[in-house]
């Protein structure tokens, strides 16, 4: 069956993990209630940075995997 | 009415406008073949592709929508932008590579190939029409504010006047002008976004002025579901309405259709897994932006827009922009409390770059969504199913014929819009994602799937969630609600689920379910279409 690499599921552990975290903070503590403190958490981490980095993890650790194996294969031959 | 026409917003979205007619015109000279017209013959680069994603994805729904949402129901909807955005990087792994490395020229392609029917062009072509009438229409009802915000005439003016520019736009460019004008209108939109952001940030005096700014327009704004019954409103008060706003447009980035054929622009697998990066980086910036004008608009409209000001400050929001409704004669005037926000800061400059990006923000929609229906009908319906030889000599012709008629489509439903337009683009994603969605992210990764469930999943949910949403909106008041709230719990407020988001995890499962129950699709077009295409995304 076909699968996706490991960093796919790290990238959605940190994508939906940080969706599930803020809203059990949100829900506990209500952290959203601390002035500003939205702004940083949903907006500038969980809209702008935590999206920014998984697209990055996935274009970088392919294109990594792919040089390895490009590599070996020259090795080999 | 206290506004005129301001000459540098006018000099600014004229500078926007000639540069998309030199793109266009130069993109035009390399417009050779029924490739370059439909998927920009297949050489953008990653940042080039990655900006255009970002401008086709986004349209007024987000730029108007999201801020005239947040308006009227003082939720700040941020964690459904995050899911937005964050879908994104999702779909770089989940259908963009596997469907570049496939390189088909339209939507319907993987769907004919992997369940080896040819007929599935034709409903796959039904819901996208749908879609696509959806989205034109409010592209031009998006174009049509900011013209209205732009020349300060009636919205009708407006509408038609924006229409025939994109139709110039659309019919005579093809893929590859979309894609360098929607790259160039990504910088636009997105610089726009933020130039407005930083202006209001800058007037309410930091993130703590915006934090107590929004808190003054909504007391409850900062409230979740744990704080009932205090909730910012009915449409956010449980967590099943939080978690599905969350996932209405989650999914769409790797399933719509005017999103996936942009992964069949790039060069190559490694273009198409890096433009995404590039489509995040803007799209990020964009949301955050918005997010932040969409949270203050109604206390930067009540304190400092020219209407309240010139009726001694004691105007609500809501009757500056029924002032403005009466004026223009715009049907849905919530969705230009954005730009009432920008106004309302008495910066011609500012509101000219907004307009520029509003204008490039709905454009490259309407376009996308305009090469989208002209290929499915000229390529897929014309050429493929009814073996058309003029279409099949002629196809430009007509893609164009084809991408004016919709154009038309779109501007008689704008006249008087059903709906808001996130609402209107809300019903689109979840029409498409959970008819057609299942069978391409199953169809990539699981070996099981079959034609009998792309079939009947495709039929069945496109009835489910136009009837549900229909029913929802039109007999309980609201999309949001349950459409069967009324007959099962005896309350219409039983159960909120946004845009009928339940549609799409039952397309799933009813997918998975009848793949089970029927045959098994031919070794032969499983490796094909799901093996090889899924190996090393």
């Amino acid at each position: 069956m076909p699968w996706p690499p490991k960093v796919f599921w790290v990238g959605l552990l940190i994508i939906y993990g940080t969706a599930v975290l803020g809203w059990l903070l949100e829900a506990t503590v209500k952290i959203q209630k601390i002035p500003t403190a939205q702004i940083w958490y949903t907006s500038i981490w969980a809209t702008f940075l935590a999206p920014l980095i998984v697209s990055w993890m996935y274009f970088y650790f392919m294109e990594r995997a792919e040089a390895k194996k490009a590599a070996e294969k020259k090795e080999v031959s | 009415m206290a506004e005129s026409v301001d000459p540098v917003v006018i000099a600014i979205v004229a500078i926007y406008l000639i540069a998309v007619v030199v793109i266009g015109y130069y993109s035009r000279v390399r417009l050779k073949s029924a490739v370059d017209y439909y998927v920009a013959g297949r050489r953008l680069g990653s940042v080039v592709n990655g900006l255009a994603l970002q401008s086709t994805y986004f349209s007024p729904a987000s730029m108007l929508g999201l801020p005239a949402y947040i308006f009227l129901i003082g939720y700040p909807f941020w964690w459904g932008m995050m899911a937005i955005v964050a879908g994104m990087p999702i779909a770089t792994l989940l259908t963009a590579a596997a469907l570049r490395k496939y390189a088909p020229v339209s939507f319907a392609d993987y769907y004919a190939d992997r369940f080896g029917d040819e007929r599935l062009r034709w409903w796959i072509g039904i819901i996208v029409i749908v879609g696509s009438i959806l989205y034109i229409a409010l592209s031009l009802v998006g174009m049509a504010l900011f013209m209205v915000a732009i020349l300060k005439m009636p919205y009708l003016i407006a509408l038609i006047i924006t229409t025939v520019i994109t139709m110039f736009y659309v019919v005579y460019g093809g893929m590859i002008a979309t894609s360098w004008n929607a790259a160039m209108q990504a910088v636009v939109m997105t610089f726009a976004a933020i130039i407005a952001a930083i202006a209001i940030v800058w007037q309410l005096g930091g993130f703590e002025g915006v934090y107590y700014a929004a808190l003054k327009s909504y007391p409850k704004i900062w409230n979740t579901p744990a704080d009932a019954p205090d909730v910012p409103h009915l449409l956010s008060s449980t967590w099943i309405a939080v978690i599905g706003w969350f996932f209405v447009w989650h999914y769409g980035f790797a399933t719509m259709p005017y999103t996936v054929v942009r992964f069949f622009t790039t060069m190559d697998i490694k273009t198409a897994r890096r433009s995404i990066f590039w489509c995040t980086l803007a799209a990020g910036a964009f949301y955050v932006a918005l997010q932040l004008i969409g949270i203050t608009s109604k206390y930067m409209i009540e304190k400092y827009h020219p209407i309240a000001v010139a009726a001694g400050g004691n105007m609500t929001a809501t009757q500056v922009l029924a002032t403005i409704q009466k004026t223009y004669g715009i049907g849905t005037v919530t969705d230009y409390s954005m730009i009432a926000a920008v106004e309302a800061l008495g910066n011609p400059v500012v509101l000219g770059i907004l307009c520029a990006g509003g204008l490039a923000v709905a454009m490259s929609t309407a376009a996308g969504w305009a090469v989208v229906v002209n290929t499915i009908i000229a390529r897929d319906w014309m050429v493929k199913l009814l073996k058309s030889k003029k279409a099949e000599e002629r196809p430009i012709f007509y893609g164009r014929l084809v991408a004016f008629i919709f154009l038309l489509i779109g501007f008689i439903v704008a006249i008087q819009p059903p709906a808001l337009v996130l609402d209107l683009s809300g019903w689109a994603f979840i029409v498409v994602i959970c008819s057609l969605g299942p069978g391409l992210v199953l169809g990539l990764w699981w070996k099981r799937a079959t034609r009998a469930a792309m079939w009947i999943t495709a039929i069945v949910m496109f009835i489910v969630s136009m009837v549900a949403w229909l029913r929802a909106h039109l007999v309980l008041g609201h999309h949001a609600r349950f459409f069967l709230d009324d007959i099962l719990f005896g309350n219409p407020n039983a159960l909120i689920t946004p845009h009928q988001v339940w549609t799409i995890p039952v397309g799933f499962i009813l997918f998975i379910i009848i793949s089970l129950l029927t045959k098994p699709p031919e070794e032969e077009r499983v490796q094909k279409y799901c093996v090889e295409l899924t190996k090393e995304v």
